[in-house]
């Protein structure tokens, strides 16, 4: 019912259930809180004034990939880095206002982070399907 | 190529201070969003019912991917596909994938010179068998398959979300 409609209440959530409201209420609380399950407000990036989009990847030699990542994860406007199994072990969303952002980024990434050796940018153009269902939420 | 990206539908600060205060608690009530605002509550609801209709913000429960959509499930594996198809064939393999019910996204990227695909797996054989099913599609040049083995960050309040079809269907609906 709340992947219908994520703010549904719980006393309607309980009547269609046949549950109290309360224990409704209880057990959104309780898997929120065990990081289980979150009702998200996902907005698109350009709501919040980005412009661009970009899947950023690393090719990382000689240094940890996991530090990589992590150093990258400090940078403002990287909405989510991962660490994959690919020829790119280092793979990152990255945000931007306009393609002066992104060129610079890009460049900084390849000489400012240590170990990155080389640098694949993919700008996002169009989104066919985008369904939130199932997130790293422990991260 | 005869994708086209539809005009963007205007947004102002107060759709961004809206979306950030859900981002923080989303099922935060709208007179407690409009107060901190200094809006009214029916300006509240009337932006989030247009940003829904306009596919810019949803609403809905993420399940952890550590513990599996399902009750029970041991988790879950992310895959990202990056493919390169074979020129003119990018629409055709695009919707082969759309008809995948594990792809939980789809992007084209670059000028729409690649697609890029995000699996939702419940196991390493559902990848396997994702990964050969994308490689049998007719139209592609060169597939990239990438498990996520660990995620350093995620921000599940901002993202690429409001798809083709979103843009294509301006909503209708009033600020009040």
């Amino acid at each position: 019912m709340l992947a219908r409609d994520g703010r549904a209440q719980s006393t309607t959530i309980g009547e269609e259930l046949g549950l109290s409201g309360n224990l409704v209420a209880n057990r959104i609380r309780a898997m929120d809180a065990a990081g289980q399950m979150r009702v998200v407000a996902v907005s698109d990036f350009r709501i919040h004034g980005y412009r661009m989009l970009a899947r950023i990847r690393l090719q990382v030699s000689g240094r940890a990939p996991l530090d990589v990542a992590r150093e990258l994860a400090a940078r403002d406007h990287v909405l989510s880095v991962h660490i994959t199994s690919g020829r790119y072990p280092v793979s990152c969303l990255y945000a931007f206002h306009n393609a002066r952002e992104m060129i610079e980024a890009a460049r900084d990434v390849s000489a400012g982070i240590g170990g990155v050796e080389d640098v694949d940018v993919e700008l996002l153009n169009n989104v066919y399907r985008y369904i939130p269902a199932v997130g790293p939420l422990g991260a | 190529m005869s994708i086209t990206t539809p005009e963007y539908p205007a947004t102002d600060p107060l759709d961004r201070d809206i979306a950030t205060m859900l981002a923080e608690d989303a099922r935060l009530s709208f007179r407690k969003i409009a107060a901190d605002l200094g809006v009214t509550e029916g300006t509240v609801r009337g932006r989030v019912k247009r940003l829904q209709a306009a596919g810019l913000l949803k609403l809905a429960p993420i399940v952890d991917i550590a513990r599996g959509r399902d009750p029970g499930a041991s988790g879950q594996h992310l895959m990202f596909v990056t493919i390169k198809c074979v020129s003119g064939k990018l629409e055709q393999v695009r919707d082969s994938l759309l008809a995948m019910s594990r792809v939980s996204a789809l992007y084209d990227a670059n000028a729409a010179l690649r697609l890029i695909a995000v699996f939702v797996l419940s196991s390493l054989e559902e990848a396997a068998e994702a990964t050969n099913a994308v490689l049998s599609l007719d139209g592609i040049r060169e597939a990239e398959t990438e498990l996520v083995l660990s995620t350093i960050k995620y921000n599940a309040a901002v993202g690429p979300i409001a798809t083709l079809e979103d843009l294509a269907t301006p909503p209708v609906v009033s600020d009040d």
